[in-house]
Protein backbone atom coordinates (compact mmCIF):
# COMPACT_ATOMS: atom_id res chain seq x y z
CA UNK A 1 0.00 0.00 0.00
CA UNK A 2 2.91 2.69 0.76
CA UNK A 3 5.14 1.62 -2.33
CA UNK A 4 1.53 2.09 -4.55
CA UNK A 5 1.01 5.77 -2.87
CA UNK A 6 4.36 6.47 -3.70
CA UNK A 7 4.14 5.60 -7.14
CA UNK A 8 1.25 7.45 -7.27
CA UNK A 9 2.46 10.38 -6.23
CA UNK A 10 5.64 10.40 -8.04
CA UNK A 11 4.73 9.69 -11.24
CA UNK A 12 2.73 12.12 -11.91
CA UNK A 13 5.25 14.67 -10.12
CA UNK A 14 7.97 12.95 -12.71
CA UNK A 15 5.88 13.53 -15.33
CA UNK A 16 5.64 16.82 -14.59
CA UNK A 17 9.54 17.78 -13.62
CA UNK A 18 10.27 16.17 -17.47
CA UNK A 19 7.98 18.38 -18.72
CA UNK A 20 9.64 21.55 -17.35
CA UNK A 21 13.22 19.80 -18.08
CA UNK A 22 11.88 19.88 -21.54
CA UNK A 23 10.75 23.21 -20.85
CA UNK A 24 14.52 24.56 -19.51
CA UNK A 25 16.42 22.62 -22.65
CA UNK A 26 14.79 23.92 -25.67
CA UNK A 27 14.70 27.87 -23.90
CA UNK A 28 18.50 27.37 -23.67
CA UNK A 29 19.41 25.54 -26.64
CA UNK A 30 17.38 27.89 -28.64
CA UNK A 31 18.36 30.86 -26.86
CA UNK A 32 14.59 31.82 -26.34
CA UNK A 33 13.89 34.87 -25.93
CA UNK A 34 13.21 35.50 -22.14
CA UNK A 35 9.31 38.14 -22.93
CA UNK A 36 8.72 35.46 -25.70
CA UNK A 37 9.68 31.90 -22.86
CA UNK A 38 11.38 32.15 -19.75
CA UNK A 39 13.42 29.68 -17.97
CA UNK A 40 11.41 27.99 -15.84
CA UNK A 41 13.16 28.53 -12.75
CA UNK A 42 13.26 32.27 -13.72
CA UNK A 43 9.21 32.21 -14.01
CA UNK A 44 9.11 30.57 -10.76
CA UNK A 45 11.51 33.16 -9.42
CA UNK A 46 9.49 35.92 -11.01
CA UNK A 47 6.43 34.86 -8.32
CA UNK A 48 8.53 34.33 -5.51
CA UNK A 49 10.27 38.18 -5.77
CA UNK A 50 6.51 39.73 -5.96
CA UNK A 51 4.53 37.56 -3.68
CA UNK A 52 3.58 40.60 -1.11
CA UNK A 53 2.14 42.15 -4.12
CA UNK A 54 0.58 39.06 -5.27
CA UNK A 55 -0.66 36.94 -2.40
CA UNK A 56 -3.76 39.22 -1.57
CA UNK A 57 -4.79 38.80 -5.52
CA UNK A 58 -4.07 34.51 -5.41
CA UNK A 59 -6.27 34.88 -1.84
CA UNK A 60 -8.87 37.00 -4.14
CA UNK A 61 -9.07 34.21 -7.51
CA UNK A 62 -9.38 31.21 -4.94
CA UNK A 63 -12.16 33.36 -3.72
CA UNK A 64 -13.73 33.75 -6.86
CA UNK A 65 -13.09 30.38 -7.62
CA UNK A 66 -14.20 28.68 -4.88
CA UNK A 67 -17.90 30.63 -4.26
CA UNK A 68 -18.77 30.06 -7.49
CA UNK A 69 -17.78 26.36 -7.76
CA UNK A 70 -19.83 25.69 -4.74
CA UNK A 71 -22.58 28.40 -6.07
CA UNK A 72 -22.38 26.14 -9.56
CA UNK A 73 -22.48 23.18 -8.13
CA UNK A 74 -25.80 24.17 -5.67
CA UNK A 75 -27.34 25.42 -9.08
CA UNK A 76 -26.46 22.44 -11.18
CA UNK A 77 -27.73 20.27 -8.63
CA UNK A 78 -30.64 21.66 -8.10
CA UNK A 79 -31.70 22.03 -12.07
CA UNK A 80 -31.03 18.82 -12.14
CA UNK A 81 -33.53 17.54 -9.77
CA UNK A 82 -36.15 19.63 -10.97
CA UNK A 83 -35.64 18.44 -14.38
CA UNK A 84 -35.83 15.09 -13.31
CA UNK A 85 -38.93 15.46 -11.26
CA UNK A 86 -41.07 18.04 -13.24
CA UNK A 87 -40.76 17.31 -16.74
CA UNK A 88 -42.30 21.05 -18.08
CA UNK A 89 -40.16 22.26 -16.07
CA UNK A 90 -37.26 20.02 -18.37
CA UNK A 91 -38.91 20.66 -21.04
CA UNK A 92 -38.71 24.31 -20.29
CA UNK A 93 -35.32 24.93 -18.99
CA UNK A 94 -33.05 22.14 -21.37
CA UNK A 95 -32.59 24.13 -24.91
CA UNK A 96 -31.89 27.60 -22.73
CA UNK A 97 -29.40 25.23 -20.94
CA UNK A 98 -27.61 24.21 -23.94
CA UNK A 99 -27.70 27.90 -25.39
CA UNK A 100 -25.91 29.08 -22.48
CA UNK A 101 -23.18 26.91 -23.01
CA UNK A 102 -23.11 27.32 -26.74
CA UNK A 103 -22.51 31.12 -26.02
CA UNK A 104 -18.69 32.22 -25.41
CA UNK A 105 -18.49 32.84 -22.03
CA UNK A 106 -16.12 36.01 -22.03
CA UNK A 107 -19.00 37.28 -24.56
CA UNK A 108 -21.86 36.74 -21.59
CA UNK A 109 -19.03 38.04 -18.95
CA UNK A 110 -19.66 41.87 -20.85
CA UNK A 111 -22.89 42.30 -20.13
CA UNK A 112 -23.08 40.38 -16.71
CA UNK A 113 -20.35 42.62 -15.56
CA UNK A 114 -22.19 45.71 -16.57
CA UNK A 115 -25.27 44.42 -14.83
CA UNK A 116 -23.24 43.38 -11.53
CA UNK A 117 -21.07 45.84 -11.56
CA UNK A 118 -17.14 46.24 -12.13
CA UNK A 119 -15.58 46.78 -9.05
CA UNK A 120 -17.08 44.19 -7.54
CA UNK A 121 -16.78 39.96 -7.45
CA UNK A 122 -19.88 39.50 -7.97
CA UNK A 123 -20.15 39.05 -12.11
CA UNK A 124 -16.62 37.10 -10.91
CA UNK A 125 -18.53 34.44 -9.31
CA UNK A 126 -21.33 34.59 -11.62
CA UNK A 127 -19.24 33.50 -14.00
CA UNK A 128 -17.71 30.91 -12.63
CA UNK A 129 -21.08 29.61 -11.82
CA UNK A 130 -21.97 29.48 -15.16
CA UNK A 131 -19.63 27.64 -16.00
CA UNK A 132 -19.53 24.91 -13.56
CA UNK A 133 -23.53 24.00 -13.27
CA UNK A 134 -23.95 22.85 -16.45
CA UNK A 135 -21.75 19.44 -16.15
CA UNK A 136 -23.03 19.53 -12.57
CA UNK A 137 -26.68 19.40 -13.84
CA UNK A 138 -26.14 17.20 -16.85
CA UNK A 139 -24.48 13.98 -15.29
CA UNK A 140 -27.04 14.26 -11.97
CA UNK A 141 -29.89 14.58 -14.58
CA UNK A 142 -27.83 11.26 -15.93
CA UNK A 143 -27.65 9.75 -13.05
CA UNK A 144 -31.37 10.64 -11.60
CA UNK A 145 -32.56 9.61 -14.51
CA UNK A 146 -31.24 6.03 -14.72
CA UNK A 147 -32.04 5.17 -11.53
CA UNK A 148 -32.59 1.25 -11.13
CA UNK A 149 -36.37 0.97 -12.24
CA UNK A 150 -36.52 -2.19 -10.02
CA UNK A 151 -34.88 -0.48 -7.44
CA UNK A 152 -37.71 2.24 -7.21
CA UNK A 153 -40.51 -0.21 -7.42
CA UNK A 154 -39.19 -1.64 -4.53
CA UNK A 155 -39.18 1.10 -2.40
CA UNK A 156 -42.69 1.46 -3.72
CA UNK A 157 -43.45 -2.17 -2.57
CA UNK A 158 -42.36 -1.55 1.03
CA UNK A 159 -45.04 1.57 0.88
CA UNK A 160 -41.97 4.50 0.52
CA UNK A 161 -42.79 7.96 0.57
CA UNK A 162 -41.37 10.02 -2.50
CA UNK A 163 -39.14 11.97 0.06
CA UNK A 164 -37.60 8.98 1.53
CA UNK A 165 -37.18 7.00 -1.92
CA UNK A 166 -35.44 10.35 -2.66
CA UNK A 167 -33.20 10.83 0.25
CA UNK A 168 -32.32 7.23 0.35
CA UNK A 169 -32.43 5.93 -3.18
CA UNK A 170 -31.79 8.47 -5.73
CA UNK A 171 -29.16 10.90 -3.77
CA UNK A 172 -27.10 7.92 -3.09
CA UNK A 173 -27.28 7.26 -6.39
CA UNK A 174 -26.09 10.07 -7.87
CA UNK A 175 -23.56 10.61 -5.62
CA UNK A 176 -20.74 9.50 -8.71
CA UNK A 177 -22.25 11.29 -11.80
CA UNK A 178 -22.41 14.27 -9.11
CA UNK A 179 -18.88 14.05 -8.92
CA UNK A 180 -17.53 13.30 -12.44
CA UNK A 181 -19.59 16.67 -12.75
CA UNK A 182 -18.01 18.39 -10.44
CA UNK A 183 -14.19 17.34 -11.48
CA UNK A 184 -15.28 19.09 -15.15
CA UNK A 185 -16.69 22.07 -12.81
CA UNK A 186 -13.34 22.14 -10.89
CA UNK A 187 -10.93 22.30 -13.78
CA UNK A 188 -13.17 25.17 -15.27
CA UNK A 189 -13.84 27.39 -12.19
CA UNK A 190 -10.57 28.60 -12.40
CA UNK A 191 -10.88 29.95 -16.11
CA UNK A 192 -14.05 31.17 -14.92
CA UNK A 193 -12.81 32.98 -12.87
CA UNK A 194 -9.57 34.56 -14.83
CA UNK A 195 -12.01 35.36 -17.47
CA UNK A 196 -14.22 37.35 -15.11
CA UNK A 197 -11.12 39.10 -13.96
CA UNK A 198 -10.13 39.96 -17.42
CA UNK A 199 -13.21 41.50 -17.94
CA UNK A 200 -14.42 43.45 -14.81
CA UNK A 201 -11.94 45.87 -13.52
CA UNK A 202 -11.41 45.71 -10.13
CA UNK A 203 -9.72 48.07 -8.28
CA UNK A 204 -7.75 46.53 -6.22
CA UNK A 205 -6.07 44.87 -9.33
CA UNK A 206 -6.69 41.00 -10.03
CA UNK A 207 -4.21 38.21 -11.52
CA UNK A 208 -5.89 38.46 -14.60
CA UNK A 209 -4.81 42.02 -14.69
CA UNK A 210 -1.22 41.54 -12.99
CA UNK A 211 -0.70 38.69 -16.38
CA UNK A 212 -2.18 41.49 -18.90
CA UNK A 213 0.19 44.52 -17.17
CA UNK A 214 3.50 41.75 -17.10
CA UNK A 215 2.40 41.19 -20.65
CA UNK A 216 2.36 44.84 -21.72
CA UNK A 217 5.77 45.16 -19.96
CA UNK A 218 7.15 42.37 -21.63
CA UNK A 219 7.72 40.47 -18.28
CA UNK A 220 7.91 37.21 -19.71
CA UNK A 221 8.58 35.73 -15.95
CA UNK A 222 5.85 36.97 -14.05
CA UNK A 223 3.25 36.17 -17.29
CA UNK A 224 4.60 32.73 -17.58
CA UNK A 225 4.96 32.49 -13.38
CA UNK A 226 1.25 33.33 -13.06
CA UNK A 227 -0.02 30.55 -15.45
CA UNK A 228 1.90 27.78 -13.43
CA UNK A 229 0.19 29.55 -10.18
CA UNK A 230 -3.35 29.24 -12.06
CA UNK A 231 -2.33 25.33 -13.27
CA UNK A 232 -1.28 24.73 -9.88
CA UNK A 233 -4.47 26.23 -8.57
CA UNK A 234 -6.44 24.52 -10.97
CA UNK A 235 -4.55 20.55 -10.19
CA UNK A 236 -4.93 21.46 -6.56
CA UNK A 237 -9.17 22.11 -7.22
CA UNK A 238 -9.34 18.72 -8.72
CA UNK A 239 -7.63 17.10 -6.80
CA UNK A 240 -9.13 18.34 -3.23
CA UNK A 241 -12.57 17.17 -5.23
CA UNK A 242 -10.83 13.99 -6.30
CA UNK A 243 -10.12 13.36 -2.62
CA UNK A 244 -13.89 14.59 -1.76
CA UNK A 245 -15.11 11.79 -3.86
CA UNK A 246 -13.49 9.59 -2.61
CA UNK A 247 -14.53 9.88 1.15
CA UNK A 248 -17.72 10.09 0.20
CA UNK A 249 -17.51 6.82 -1.86
CA UNK A 250 -16.04 4.40 0.51
CA UNK A 251 -18.16 1.80 -0.79
CA UNK A 252 -16.17 1.57 -3.92
CA UNK A 253 -12.85 1.38 -2.47
CA UNK A 254 -13.28 -0.79 0.91
CA UNK A 255 -15.18 -4.03 1.05
CA UNK A 256 -16.56 -2.78 4.32
CA UNK A 257 -18.19 0.24 5.94
CA UNK A 258 -16.22 2.53 8.58
CA UNK A 259 -18.02 1.41 11.40
CA UNK A 260 -16.99 -2.35 11.39
CA UNK A 261 -13.39 -0.91 12.46
CA UNK A 262 -15.23 0.94 15.30
CA UNK A 263 -16.85 -2.53 16.16
CA UNK A 264 -13.63 -4.72 15.89
CA UNK A 265 -12.12 -1.93 18.25
CA UNK A 266 -14.89 -2.78 20.67
CA UNK A 267 -14.92 -6.99 20.10
CA UNK A 268 -12.91 -8.17 22.89
CA UNK A 269 -15.33 -7.54 25.01
CA UNK A 270 -17.82 -8.99 22.63
CA UNK A 271 -21.16 -8.49 22.60
CA UNK A 272 -22.16 -11.57 20.25
CA UNK B 1 -34.84 -14.98 17.44
CA UNK B 2 -37.54 -12.44 18.33
CA UNK B 3 -39.55 -10.90 16.12
CA UNK B 4 -38.11 -13.06 12.99
CA UNK B 5 -40.52 -16.25 13.77
CA UNK B 6 -43.74 -14.35 12.59
CA UNK B 7 -46.88 -15.75 14.50
CA UNK B 8 -49.41 -13.94 12.03
CA UNK B 9 -52.99 -14.80 13.73
CA UNK B 10 -52.47 -18.13 12.49
CA UNK B 11 -52.65 -21.46 13.77
CA UNK B 12 -50.75 -23.45 11.25
CA UNK B 13 -47.51 -24.43 11.59
CA UNK B 14 -44.52 -23.82 9.09
CA UNK B 15 -46.00 -26.35 7.04
CA UNK B 16 -48.97 -24.60 6.01
CA UNK B 17 -50.92 -28.01 5.65
CA UNK B 18 -51.84 -29.91 8.94
CA UNK B 19 -54.54 -33.03 8.41
CA UNK B 20 -57.37 -31.87 9.12
CA UNK B 21 -57.26 -27.92 10.51
CA UNK B 22 -58.62 -25.71 7.81
CA UNK B 23 -56.15 -23.58 6.80
CA UNK B 24 -56.41 -19.61 6.65
CA UNK B 25 -56.36 -17.38 3.57
CA UNK B 26 -53.81 -15.06 3.37
CA UNK B 27 -54.64 -13.81 -0.01
CA UNK B 28 -57.34 -13.89 -2.73
CA UNK B 29 -57.72 -12.87 -5.89
CA UNK B 30 -60.87 -12.93 -7.61
CA UNK B 31 -61.50 -12.73 -11.18
CA UNK B 32 -58.51 -10.36 -11.66
CA UNK B 33 -58.01 -8.76 -15.28
CA UNK B 34 -55.09 -6.84 -16.40
CA UNK B 35 -54.79 -5.18 -20.34
CA UNK B 36 -52.59 -3.81 -21.80
CA UNK B 37 -53.17 -1.64 -25.28
CA UNK B 38 -55.49 -4.67 -26.92
CA UNK B 39 -53.79 -7.37 -25.40
CA UNK B 40 -54.92 -9.21 -22.46
CA UNK B 41 -52.07 -10.14 -20.16
CA UNK B 42 -54.07 -11.50 -17.74
CA UNK B 43 -57.36 -13.21 -18.37
CA UNK B 44 -59.74 -13.24 -15.53
CA UNK B 45 -57.93 -15.32 -12.34
CA UNK B 46 -58.81 -16.89 -9.22
CA UNK B 47 -56.40 -17.95 -7.03
CA UNK B 48 -56.45 -18.88 -3.12
CA UNK B 49 -53.06 -18.76 -1.05
CA UNK B 50 -53.36 -20.53 2.59
CA UNK B 51 -51.47 -19.24 5.45
CA UNK B 52 -47.77 -20.44 5.86
CA UNK B 53 -47.96 -22.12 2.53
CA UNK B 54 -45.52 -22.49 -0.08
CA UNK B 55 -46.64 -21.68 -3.64
CA UNK B 56 -44.88 -21.53 -6.93
CA UNK B 57 -45.94 -20.06 -10.50
CA UNK B 58 -44.40 -21.44 -13.66
CA UNK B 59 -44.71 -20.38 -16.88
CA UNK B 60 -43.71 -19.47 -20.01
CA UNK B 61 -42.48 -15.66 -20.50
CA UNK B 62 -45.36 -13.64 -21.53
CA UNK B 63 -48.08 -15.76 -19.15
CA UNK B 64 -48.61 -13.08 -17.42
CA UNK B 65 -47.03 -14.36 -13.81
CA UNK B 66 -45.17 -10.95 -13.59
CA UNK B 67 -47.81 -8.80 -14.13
CA UNK B 68 -49.81 -10.99 -11.39
CA UNK B 69 -47.01 -10.32 -8.51
CA UNK B 70 -47.25 -6.93 -9.61
CA UNK B 71 -50.82 -6.70 -9.28
CA UNK B 72 -50.68 -8.58 -5.57
CA UNK B 73 -47.36 -6.16 -4.62
CA UNK B 74 -49.63 -3.36 -5.46
CA UNK B 75 -47.79 -1.95 -8.30
CA UNK B 76 -49.86 -2.05 -11.01
CA UNK B 77 -54.19 -1.77 -10.18
CA UNK B 78 -56.04 -4.37 -12.00
CA UNK B 79 -58.93 -3.31 -14.85
CA UNK B 80 -61.34 -5.92 -13.15
CA UNK B 81 -61.66 -7.76 -9.96
CA UNK B 82 -60.35 -8.19 -6.30
CA UNK B 83 -57.33 -8.59 -4.44
CA UNK B 84 -57.65 -9.63 -0.98
CA UNK B 85 -55.08 -9.77 1.75
CA UNK B 86 -55.97 -11.12 5.19
CA UNK B 87 -59.35 -10.12 4.59
CA UNK B 88 -58.78 -6.41 3.49
CA UNK B 89 -59.04 -5.14 0.08
CA UNK B 90 -55.58 -4.59 -1.20
CA UNK B 91 -56.35 -3.71 -4.59
CA UNK B 92 -53.22 -1.19 -6.20
CA UNK B 93 -51.94 -0.76 -2.37
CA UNK B 94 -48.51 -1.14 -1.62
CA UNK B 95 -46.56 -1.46 1.33
CA UNK B 96 -48.54 -4.34 2.45
CA UNK B 97 -46.19 -7.39 0.99
CA UNK B 98 -42.25 -8.66 0.99
CA UNK B 99 -40.84 -8.69 -2.75
CA UNK B 100 -37.67 -9.77 -4.16
CA UNK B 101 -36.27 -10.37 -8.42
CA UNK B 102 -33.37 -12.32 -9.67
CA UNK B 103 -31.62 -8.90 -9.18
CA UNK B 104 -30.98 -8.53 -5.14
CA UNK B 105 -31.74 -4.67 -5.81
CA UNK B 106 -29.00 -4.16 -2.53
CA UNK B 107 -27.74 -0.61 -2.62
CA UNK B 108 -24.17 -0.43 -3.54
CA UNK B 109 -23.80 2.56 -0.81
CA UNK B 110 -24.99 0.39 2.65
CA UNK B 111 -23.59 -2.56 4.14
CA UNK B 112 -25.40 -5.37 4.25
CA UNK B 113 -26.49 -4.73 7.79
CA UNK B 114 -28.30 -1.47 7.00
CA UNK B 115 -29.07 -3.29 3.70
CA UNK B 116 -30.82 -5.48 5.58
CA UNK B 117 -32.84 -2.62 7.81
CA UNK B 118 -34.03 -1.10 4.37
CA UNK B 119 -37.70 -1.36 4.08
CA UNK B 120 -37.84 -0.25 7.58
CA UNK B 121 -35.20 2.86 6.57
CA UNK B 122 -37.70 3.99 3.61
CA UNK B 123 -40.69 3.81 5.73
CA UNK B 124 -39.83 5.44 9.03
CA UNK B 125 -36.48 5.65 11.39
CA UNK B 126 -34.95 2.43 11.76
CA UNK B 127 -34.54 1.50 15.24
CA UNK B 128 -32.10 0.20 17.74
CA UNK B 129 -34.58 -3.04 17.14
CA UNK B 130 -34.71 -3.12 13.60
CA UNK B 131 -30.44 -3.13 13.95
CA UNK B 132 -31.27 -6.07 16.84
CA UNK B 133 -33.37 -7.81 14.45
CA UNK B 134 -31.21 -7.39 11.41
CA UNK B 135 -27.94 -8.93 13.31
CA UNK B 136 -29.92 -11.46 14.92
CA UNK B 137 -31.23 -13.05 11.15
CA UNK B 138 -27.70 -12.53 9.76
CA UNK B 139 -25.95 -14.30 12.44
CA UNK B 140 -28.46 -16.78 12.68
CA UNK B 141 -28.38 -17.68 8.47
CA UNK B 142 -24.70 -17.61 8.40
CA UNK B 143 -23.83 -13.88 7.36
CA UNK B 144 -22.76 -12.42 10.99
CA UNK B 145 -19.19 -12.23 9.70
CA UNK B 146 -20.39 -9.75 6.89
CA UNK B 147 -22.65 -7.66 8.36
CA UNK B 148 -20.27 -4.49 7.84
CA UNK B 149 -19.54 -5.73 3.68
CA UNK B 150 -20.36 -3.67 1.33
CA UNK B 151 -22.58 -5.45 -1.09
CA UNK B 152 -19.55 -5.61 -3.80
CA UNK B 153 -17.67 -7.47 -1.64
CA UNK B 154 -20.06 -10.41 -1.11
CA UNK B 155 -20.77 -13.31 -3.90
CA UNK B 156 -24.38 -13.78 -5.79
CA UNK B 157 -25.41 -16.38 -3.72
CA UNK B 158 -24.48 -13.99 -0.34
CA UNK B 159 -26.16 -11.18 -1.89
CA UNK B 160 -29.58 -12.81 -2.76
CA UNK B 161 -29.49 -14.58 0.98
CA UNK B 162 -29.11 -10.39 1.80
CA UNK B 163 -32.20 -9.21 -0.28
CA UNK B 164 -34.12 -12.25 1.60
CA UNK B 165 -33.15 -11.47 4.79
CA UNK B 166 -34.09 -8.00 3.66
CA UNK B 167 -37.57 -9.09 2.57
CA UNK B 168 -37.93 -11.06 5.49
CA UNK B 169 -37.42 -8.51 8.34
CA UNK B 170 -39.78 -5.87 6.41
CA UNK B 171 -42.33 -8.07 8.21
CA UNK B 172 -44.74 -8.77 5.71
CA UNK B 173 -47.07 -11.51 5.51
CA UNK B 174 -46.51 -12.71 2.19
CA UNK B 175 -43.68 -12.73 0.12
CA UNK B 176 -43.32 -12.03 -3.42
CA UNK B 177 -40.65 -14.02 -4.61
CA UNK B 178 -39.62 -13.51 -8.37
CA UNK B 179 -37.11 -15.83 -9.87
CA UNK B 180 -34.89 -14.86 -7.00
CA UNK B 181 -32.57 -17.38 -7.65
CA UNK B 182 -32.62 -16.97 -11.45
CA UNK B 183 -29.34 -15.74 -12.11
CA UNK B 184 -26.97 -18.37 -9.53
CA UNK B 185 -25.60 -21.38 -10.88
CA UNK B 186 -27.01 -25.08 -10.52
CA UNK B 187 -24.80 -25.85 -7.50
CA UNK B 188 -25.61 -22.71 -5.31
CA UNK B 189 -29.04 -22.86 -6.63
CA UNK B 190 -29.38 -26.24 -4.49
CA UNK B 191 -28.22 -24.56 -1.98
CA UNK B 192 -30.13 -21.77 -1.66
CA UNK B 193 -33.54 -23.86 -2.04
CA UNK B 194 -32.69 -25.95 0.87
CA UNK B 195 -31.87 -22.61 2.77
CA UNK B 196 -34.91 -21.18 2.17
CA UNK B 197 -36.95 -23.80 2.65
CA UNK B 198 -34.80 -23.85 6.50
CA UNK B 199 -35.68 -20.51 6.69
CA UNK B 200 -39.23 -20.71 5.51
CA UNK B 201 -40.45 -23.32 7.98
CA UNK B 202 -38.74 -21.19 10.93
CA UNK B 203 -40.88 -18.20 9.89
CA UNK B 204 -43.60 -19.21 9.13
CA UNK B 205 -44.03 -16.91 6.20
CA UNK B 206 -46.59 -17.35 3.25
CA UNK B 207 -44.22 -17.48 0.08
CA UNK B 208 -45.74 -17.02 -3.57
CA UNK B 209 -42.30 -18.17 -5.77
CA UNK B 210 -41.94 -17.43 -9.02
CA UNK B 211 -39.92 -19.18 -11.58
CA UNK B 212 -39.18 -20.72 -14.80
CA UNK B 213 -37.12 -23.86 -12.96
CA UNK B 214 -39.86 -26.78 -12.84
CA UNK B 215 -37.62 -28.58 -10.59
CA UNK B 216 -36.90 -25.73 -8.11
CA UNK B 217 -40.98 -25.40 -8.36
CA UNK B 218 -41.45 -28.91 -6.95
CA UNK B 219 -38.61 -29.13 -4.80
CA UNK B 220 -40.24 -26.04 -2.64
CA UNK B 221 -44.42 -25.94 -3.04
CA UNK B 222 -47.43 -27.32 -1.80
CA UNK B 223 -48.51 -26.56 -4.70
CA UNK B 224 -47.69 -25.46 -8.23
CA UNK B 225 -49.16 -23.26 -10.16
CA UNK B 226 -49.04 -23.64 -14.52
CA UNK B 227 -49.91 -20.68 -16.17
CA UNK B 228 -50.15 -20.01 -20.19
CA UNK B 229 -50.01 -17.46 -21.93
CA UNK B 230 -52.21 -15.41 -24.71
CA UNK B 231 -54.10 -14.73 -22.80
CA UNK B 232 -52.35 -15.41 -19.12
CA UNK B 233 -54.63 -17.61 -17.35
CA UNK B 234 -54.48 -20.13 -14.68
CA UNK B 235 -54.33 -23.66 -16.24
CA UNK B 236 -53.18 -26.09 -13.37
CA UNK B 237 -53.04 -25.77 -9.58
CA UNK B 238 -51.20 -29.38 -8.85
CA UNK B 239 -51.01 -29.94 -5.37
CA UNK B 240 -47.32 -31.26 -4.13
CA UNK B 241 -47.84 -33.96 -1.43
CA UNK B 242 -43.94 -35.24 -0.61
CA UNK B 243 -43.70 -35.10 2.82
CA UNK B 244 -41.00 -32.01 4.17
CA UNK B 245 -38.39 -31.74 5.53
CA UNK B 246 -37.14 -32.08 1.83
CA UNK B 247 -33.41 -32.66 0.88
CA UNK B 248 -31.73 -33.61 -2.38
CA UNK B 249 -33.09 -36.97 -2.40
CA UNK B 250 -36.72 -35.38 -3.11
CA UNK B 251 -35.38 -34.78 -6.39
CA UNK B 252 -35.19 -38.33 -7.56
CA UNK B 253 -38.37 -39.61 -5.84
CA UNK B 254 -41.17 -40.94 -7.79
CA UNK B 255 -43.46 -38.67 -6.69
CA UNK B 256 -41.55 -35.63 -7.70
CA UNK B 257 -40.84 -37.11 -11.23
CA UNK B 258 -44.68 -38.10 -11.77
CA UNK B 259 -45.44 -34.21 -10.69
CA UNK B 260 -42.56 -32.88 -12.71
CA UNK B 261 -43.53 -35.09 -16.18
CA UNK B 262 -47.30 -33.94 -15.37
CA UNK B 263 -46.25 -30.17 -15.09
CA UNK B 264 -43.77 -30.58 -18.46
CA UNK B 265 -46.12 -31.79 -20.48
CA UNK B 266 -48.64 -29.04 -19.59
CA UNK B 267 -45.75 -26.29 -20.00
CA UNK B 268 -45.13 -28.27 -23.29
CA UNK B 269 -48.39 -28.40 -24.57
CA UNK B 270 -48.82 -24.80 -23.75
CA UNK B 271 -46.15 -23.92 -25.87
CA UNK B 272 -46.89 -25.41 -29.48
Amino acid sequence: MRVKTLVWVLVPLTSIGVLLLGWEIIVVAFHVQPYIAPRPLAAIQAIFDKWGVLWPLVLGILRETFYGFLGGALLGFLFAVAMSKVRVVRRLLYPQLIVSQAVPVIAIAFPLTAILGFDTVRPIIAIVIWIVFFPVTVNVLDGLTHVDQDLLNLAKVYGATRWRTFWQIEVPATVSPLFTGLKIGATYAITGAFIGESVSASSGGSIALTISQANGNNNGALVYGLTMLLAVIGVTFFLVVTGLEALSTPWLRRPTSRRSRRRRVAAPQGAQ
Amino acid sequence: MGRVASSRGASCDAQGYIEGVPATVLLDLSAVTKTFGDQIVLAATDLTIDEGSFVSIVGPSGCGKSTLFNIIAGLLAPDAGEVTLEGRNVRGATGQVGYMLQKDLLVPWRSVEDNITMAARLTRRVSAADRDEARQIAQRYGLGDYLDHYPRALSGGMRQRVAFMRTLVAHRPLLLLDEPFGALDAQTRLDMQLWLLEVWRESGRTVLFITHDVDEAIFLSDRIIVMSPRPGRIVADIPNPIARPRDVDVLTDTAFVAIKAQVLRLLHARQR
